[in-house]
């Protein structure tokens, strides 16, 4: 790397930061600006309006379990693919990214087409009261769906290039296979860990596609705070719209400094993985 | 501790690591595993530990069936090549782990544990570092880290792989002797896998050398030495020239160079292969009356109490030749690079026509 020298360089720059407050700094503003240029009380009334509310109870319910499930189900995929050789092993981690690869309204639309009351499954459930599609559950399945890979895909390079010497060091000297987790794996991934939960976190947040799909925008009962934005701007309720994109916003906002700050630590632990190797080599 | 292997084997997919291993490695011993890499002594030491399973054959601990007993439960002591410190840890911890993570009935209490960290780290010479993280040590302090930690759960039996294999070859050589002194205060039944022929040499009490799965001899240092059992043994512990020639009659022949053969040594196949030892030949202005082998020197190394001549043959074929000698022999002879001189061999191994050791020639005491 080096300084910018000639014109053309500079000028290359200058577009990309041009580019850059367009497409993204100017909108963050204007949400914030539209949100807030008839002033606070009307935000505040929007803020308190119950379709509102239920959004973002709705909202963060599906987060609260989507991140959990996935923060298991990605230690779990991360240790069968990093810790065991078996027959297979490269084709589920080609289908941990599945969900990365597919739009999510295809996602939606499958798991519409499985557990929605037409279909064989959900009739045999819709008889027994239990309904999936167009309701909360439905909601919260297909955003476990679209955020399963980010906790096992941060956690699979760190726990494949720190080994599983260590692990093999406690099981040596007594430690359980529970106290080996807790004491070793544990500490060696929790920042890396804890990355993964932020992302799985915003994404579970803004999720539109698949829960558009799934949801059946019954207002006030499946909207999720992405959803209500569209209703809202529909309804040419401006604020309205923007007060709940502002708040989508904030989430990202929050979500972008910690993400920089546990990246900032993931790369202090990879560095700190290399060092031993390349020392001892020395 | 005794170690007893009955017949090991493992596989890895296709590939025989280990074929049908059986080895008694009595109490108290430092036992060396010595072959090159692929050999399988890792794979060995891996399975005497528990963190591997043999495909078939027995383990035993002192007589007691240990195949089935978990890694947990077989209390072995084992260093990593890598020393697989526990990197979020400090010094101190990484020692104390084994104390801390026993059941709570036998775990002892904190003031006792700190105790026993101390008196482990003054062992391995490292209490002023108790508080430091492994990433903060050299790669020899990390050793003997990983060595203490080992030692802290008093193993009946401590495992090393590759101990010196990642230093540099003076702390190599430090900490050789500092776990040779070591073993005499705690005569634990050791066993340390290398490829390096002069650490196991200088460490042990037993050296098995291994070779494509299969134990090839085992035996003190100078036994396997000195009576090797084997070409490859032979081949593997120290340097050797190869001599391959005809053979006709009482005479090794090899365009103009040639060697008279005692009487006696059968030479069915036509064609005779001799070993020699670099140190176990001597150099002169004029040929031997039982050996004629020109030479021209090609290299002089002079460092240390020998001097490590190289030689090519001239007027017949084999490949670069390596003498020893000693610093006075090479003052007396004047050796200089382009010389022309003769090879005489005071030792020569002959090596049967289907790879077996064949009997010892010495040609000088005919």
């Amino acid at each position: 790397m080096h300084q910018p020298r000639t014109l053309t360089q500079w000028a290359l720059i200058l577009l990309a930061v041009a580019l850059t407050i367009m497409l993204m700094v100017l909108p963050l503003v204007l949400i914030f600006s539209k949100a807030l240029g008839a002033g606070w009380e009307l935000v505040a009334h929007n803020l308190a309006d119950n379709d509102m509310r239920h959004a973002i109870r709705l909202t963060l319910l599906a987060a609260v379990i989507t991140v959990p499930v996935n923060l298991v189900f990605g230690i779990l995929l991360a240790w069968c693919v990093t810790r065991y050789e078996f027959r297979g092993r490269k084709l589920l981690t080609t289908f941990i990214d599945i969900p990365f690869a597919m739009s999510p309204v295809v996602a939606g639309l499958c798991y519409l087409i499985v557990y929605s009351i037409e279909s064989r499954f959900g009739g045999w459930l819709f008889e027994h009261n239990i309904q999936l599609m167009y309701a909360w559950p439905g909601i919260v399945m297909v955003t476990i769906f679209v955020t399963c890979p980010y906790v096992a895909r941060v956690l699979i390079p760190l726990m494949e290039s720190q080994g599983s010497e260590e692990e093999e060091a406690a099981l040596l000297l007594g430690a359980s296979g529970l106290q080996t987790f807790l004491y070793v794996t544990l500490p060696n991934i929790k920042w890396a860990l804890l990355y993964g939960v932020v992302i799985t976190n915003a994404r579970a947040v803004g999720e539109f596609g698949a829960v558009s799909v799934v949801s059946g925008a019954i207002r006030g009962q499946t909207l999720t705070l992405p959803l209500h934005v569209e209703l809202l701007h529909q309804d040419y309720n401006t604020v309205g719209a923007f007060t709940a994109a502002g708040l989508l916003a904030l989430l990202a906002l929050v979500t972008l400094v910690l993400k920089s700050i546990m990246e900032w630590r993931q790369r202090r632990l990879l560095a700190d993985t290399d060092t031993p190797s390349t020392t001892a080599q020395a | 501790m005794s170690i007893t292997l009955d017949q090991i084997s493992k596989s890895f997919g296709s590939y025989q690591a280990l074929s049908s291993i059986s080895l008694d490695l009595s109490g108290g011993d430092l036992v060396g595993l010595l072959g090159p890499s692929g050999s399988g002594k890792t794979t060995l030491l891996r399975i005497i530990a528990g963190l591997e399973k043999a495909d078939s054959g027995r383990v035993l601990f002192d007589g007691q069936d240990v195949t089935r007993l978990p890694v947990q439960q077989r209390k072995v002591g084992f260093v990593f090549q890598q020393y697989a410190l526990f990197r979020h840890m400090t010094v101190a911890e990484n020692v104390g782990f084994g104390l801390r993570m026993l059941p709570r009935g036998e775990r002892p209490a904190r003031a006792q544990r700190d105790a026993r960290i101390r008196e482990l780290l003054e062992l391995v010479q490292l209490e002023h570092l108790a508080r430091r993280y492994p990433s903060q040590l050299s790669g020899g302090q990390r050793q003997r880290v990983a060595l203490a930690r080992a030692l802290a759960v008093n193993p009946s039996v401590l495992l090393l792989d590759e101990p010196f294999g990642a230093l540099d070859a003076k702390v190599r050589k430090e900490l050789r002797r500092w776990l040779r002194r070591l073993h005499e205060q705690i005569p634990v039944t050791s066993v340390f896998v290398t490829h390096d022929q002069e650490e196991a040499m200088e460490v042990s009490d037993q050296v098995v050398v291994m070779s494509q799965g299969q134990v090839e001899q085992i035996g003190p240092p100078r036994t396997v030495y000195e009576e090797p059992a084997s070409r490859f043994v032979f081949d593997f512990l120290g340097h050797i020239n190869a001599l391959s020639g005809a053979c006709t009659g009482p005479r090794w022949e090899n365009g103009q160079a040639w060697l008279n053969l005692p009487p006696g040594l059968g030479c069915p196949a036509g064609n005779l292969t001799l070993y020699l030892r670099p140190h176990e030949a001597t150099l002169a202005h004029r040929p031997g009356a039982e050996a004629h082998l020109p030479v021209e020197v090609e290299e002089v190394s002079v460092f240390g109490a020998t001097v490590k001549v190289e030689l090519a043959p001239s007027g017949w074929q084999a490949d670069a030749l390596e003498v020893e000698l000693p610093r006075d022999d090479y003052l007396a002879l004047q050796v200089q690079r382009r010389q022309q001189l003769y090879l005489l061999p005071s030792r020569l191994q002959s090596i049967t026509a289907n790879g077996g050791l064949g009997p010892v020639i010495e040609p000088g005491q005919q």
